[in-house]
């Protein structure tokens, strides 16, 4: 988060992508994409490409983990290493992605029934092909997805998205030169019919009227999202098995 | 739907295979030598310098490559690194377990690596930058779906995503990144096929049901006129046996080759 | 009324009713899992995790023999157990067997069984439970086509695994079987089917 830049993130009204203020980056979701998953989504949100996996609910490894009442989820956010345009990464976990990984599984512990199957554990698997700023809505938006398609009972979808401020404007989605140029970054997580907040974090200087904003800006958006999640969900069974193509 | 289950007894099953086997046919209707439909997707990621996505049926494997500038190896200080690594997804199967890599995902890498490296299909010497500062291309294997056989989608994936790199612009001894100076050459292009035996029936390309039961397995790797490496997993063979399927490798091998082409 | 496709948090009825897989809140049911409301109004989900109920029949394998009894494994978090004193015939590490479920512990752990019954060497294949309904078909019809046209016997289990016969064209069945899975939501399945086994495709 920074703001010290000699970057214009907003020209005429226009971002550095052509977007204007309120408007989402491209969005394609593909469900269904690894057969040997019990669920699975793909998606492409800009220029983040991200795969994710669900399995279970199966036996609780280790045994001492498991809880009586309810099953476990367990979620694992992981970043490949050429998914940056800068260096080849390191392997294993980064500390981010720790963080990540327990903030996603903190927002579907609200909407998966996890009494329904006690002594289980529910894994989620979101590996970040490509990224562009933006990874953790994106892994949110996807990993729903994969949850219904693998028949996991949920009370409703999720739809994440970030709002933010960039050169005094207040911005929805912001992508990676408005991350790391920006001034601040807001990323939200709505459940889709009640819109109650699942995921929240900020970083950078807001006023409570901003604020405000910027969760308006993203239930639109969310509603956009969660009208997305659901033509992939009812794709699979409409048109049938499609190509999987990076 | 279709995966066998993880049984105690492998021999069980394995009686169950060799009776299908026994027919002729293989449970998805193949004979004894032929691959599954094949699919490669050049250029699927563009933060890496080169990449490419292998299908082999179900079985999904992405391959990318990187450039960073590292220091050279003290016993070759004018040679380029060549480092590849493989990660099986816990997504893409139930049979994965998250944590550091384990023997699989290792011998997967080192087939892959040993393949390429022996082809000699890069030139490393033009990949020195300057005294201490050479170019380190590293090939990330990535399996996204495991239906069987990941080796030989990931000898394809890791040769398509060579196909697909671009050398990056070098500027005062270091990386310009998103910019580029043109396609990274190859001598040749390392295709592999692996071999499986039930009982007294060699089979290519093992789908998951089959290695499961599997006495034996061997996977080689051919250039155009050459074998450039063999790995041999469970079981033995004889003399005869490896020397047929060395035939059937680089048969097979054109056939990979003239995909990767097209 | 049309068939529809509901998803989760999608609302299926007014008030408070009782229907598997559906929640009550706010005055309304919604659904938890991707699945049809069907002409009649009912709501049917497509893909749901099996749930393990007393007196379902299952398809096992033996994974453990010891002296009390037989660990099986059914293909879900819960392992099957059967007490050496509900069992005449002794059995062995990879046996299948099919079984009733004679009780099922509360906190999902081991659920014990019993009428076990050993079946013959054969092909066990892992079958989506949801859809183990089009499996079978009204009056076991279309287990009948899969079992004259696959020319052998085949067991299905409540909990998704299916026993072929290994004297069977297994190939041919499990190939049917894939088509009924991806179509399990269509009409006219029989007539899939049927031209399936006779045009071999």
């Amino acid at each position: 988060m920074g703001g010290t830049s000699d970057i214009k993130l907003i020209v005429d009204g226009k971002r550095l992508d052509g977007r204007t203020v309120d408007e989402l980056r491209k969005i394609k979701i593909q469900a269904g994409v690894v057969p040997a998953a019990n669920g699975s989504a793909y998606i492409e949100w800009g220029g983040n490409k991200i795969i994710c996996g669900v399995h279970g609910p199966r036996e609780c490894i280790p045994k001492h983990g498991a809880n009586p009442h309810r099953a476990v989820i367990k979620c694992r956010y992981s970043m490949s290493p050429f998914a940056s345009l800068e260096e080849h990464g390191r392997s294993g976990p980064s500390r981010r992605s720790i963080e990540l990984s327990k903030v996603i599984r903190e927002v579907f512990e609200n909407v998966v029934i996890t009494e329904e199957f006690p002594g289980t554990q529910i894994d989620v698997f979101i590996d970040v092909l490509q990224a562009e700023g933006g990874t953790r809505t994106a892994s949110i938006t996807v990993a729903a997805v994969a949850l219904a398609n693998a028949g996991i009972p949920m009370k409703d979808l999720v739809a994440a998205v970030s709002g933010g401020k960039g050169a005094d404007e207040i911005i929805l989605d912001l992508g990676k030169l408005e991350d790391n140029f920006g001034q601040s970054d807001m990323p939200l997580a709505f459940s889709a019919k009640d819109k109650k907040l699942l995921l929240v974090q900020m970083d950078g200087l807001l006023t409570k009227e901003e604020i405000i904003k910027i969760i308006e800006m993203c239930e639109k958006g969310g509603e956009k999202i969660a009208e997305l999640q659901k033509n992939a969900l009812k794709d699979v069974y409409e048109k049938g098995r499609e190509e999987f193509k990076l | 739907m279709g995966e066998e289950i993880d049984v105690a007894m492998k021999e069980v099953r394995k009686q169950v295979m060799e009776k299908i086997l026994a027919n002729g046919k293989r449970m998805d209707g193949r004979d004894t030598s032929s691959f599954r439909e094949i699919k490669i997707q050049k250029g699927a990621i563009s933060t890496a310098e080169g990449s490419a996505m292998a299908q082999i049926g179900e079985t999904k494997v992405l391959a990318a490559v990187k450039f960073d500038v590292m220091t050279p190896f003290p016993d070759r200080p004018t040679d380029g690194v060549f480092i590849t690594n493989a990660e099986h997804l816990p997504l893409a199967s139930p049979l994965f377990e998250p944590g550091p890599p384990r023997e699989d995902s290792i011998e997967m890498a080192r087939t892959v690596d040993r393949a390429i490296r022996s082809a000699e299909i890069i030139d490393l010497n033009s990949f020195f930058i300057e005294e201490e500062k050479v170019l380190g291309l590293f090939v990330d294997l990535y399996v996204l779906n495991h239906a069987g056989n990941y080796t030989d989608a990931s000898t394809l994936a890791a040769t398509a995503a060579l196909m697909d790199t671009k050398m990056p612009k070098i500027e005062n001894a270091a990386i310009v990144r998103g910019e580029y100076s043109g396609p990274l050459p190859l001598k040749d292009l390392p295709v592999s096929v692996t071999f499986g035996q039930v009982g007294n029936k060699w089979i290519v390309d093992p789908i998951l049901d089959e290695e499961k039961v599997l006495d034996t397995r061997i996977t080689i790797a051919t250039t155009e006129k050459h074998v450039c490496a063999i790995q041999k997993a469970e079981g033995w063979l004889t003399k005869n046996e490896l020397l047929d399927h060395i035939d059937v490798a680089f048969k097979n091998g054109s056939e990979l080759r003239k995909l990767l082409q097209s | 009324m049309e068939r529809k496709l509901v998803l989760p948090g999608d609302k299926i009825a007014d008030g408070n009713q009782r229907i598997p897989y559906a929640y009550f809140e706010n005055g309304a049911m919604y659904a938890t899992l991707i699945g049809f409301i069907d002409e009649g109004g009912r709501y049917m989900p497509i893909e749901k995790p099996y749930k393990p109920i007393r007196d379902d029949i299952i398809v096992g394998v033996v994974t453990d023999a010891r002296h009390a009894g037989y660990s099986v494994d059914l293909g879900h978090s819960s392992g099957g157990f059967i007490s050496s004193r509900f069992v005449r015939t002794k059995l062995q590490l990879g046996d299948i067997i099919i079984a009733k479920i004679r009780s099922v512990s509360e906190t999902g752990g081991i659920m014990d069984l019993g009428d076990v019954k050993r079946l013959p060497q054969g092909k066990i294949v892992r079958f989506p439970t949801s859809k183990i309904p089009r499996l079978i078909g009204k009056k076991s019809s279309m287990l009948e086509l899969i079992k004259k046209y696959g020319k052998g016997d085949i067991v299905v289990g409540n909990n998704g695994y299916v026993w072929i016969s290994d004297r069977s064209d297994i190939p041919k069945i499990m190939k049917a079987m894939n088509i009924i899975d991806e179509k399990a939501h269509t009409s006219g399945l029989t007539d899939t089917i049927t031209q399936f086994f006779e045009k071999g495709e």
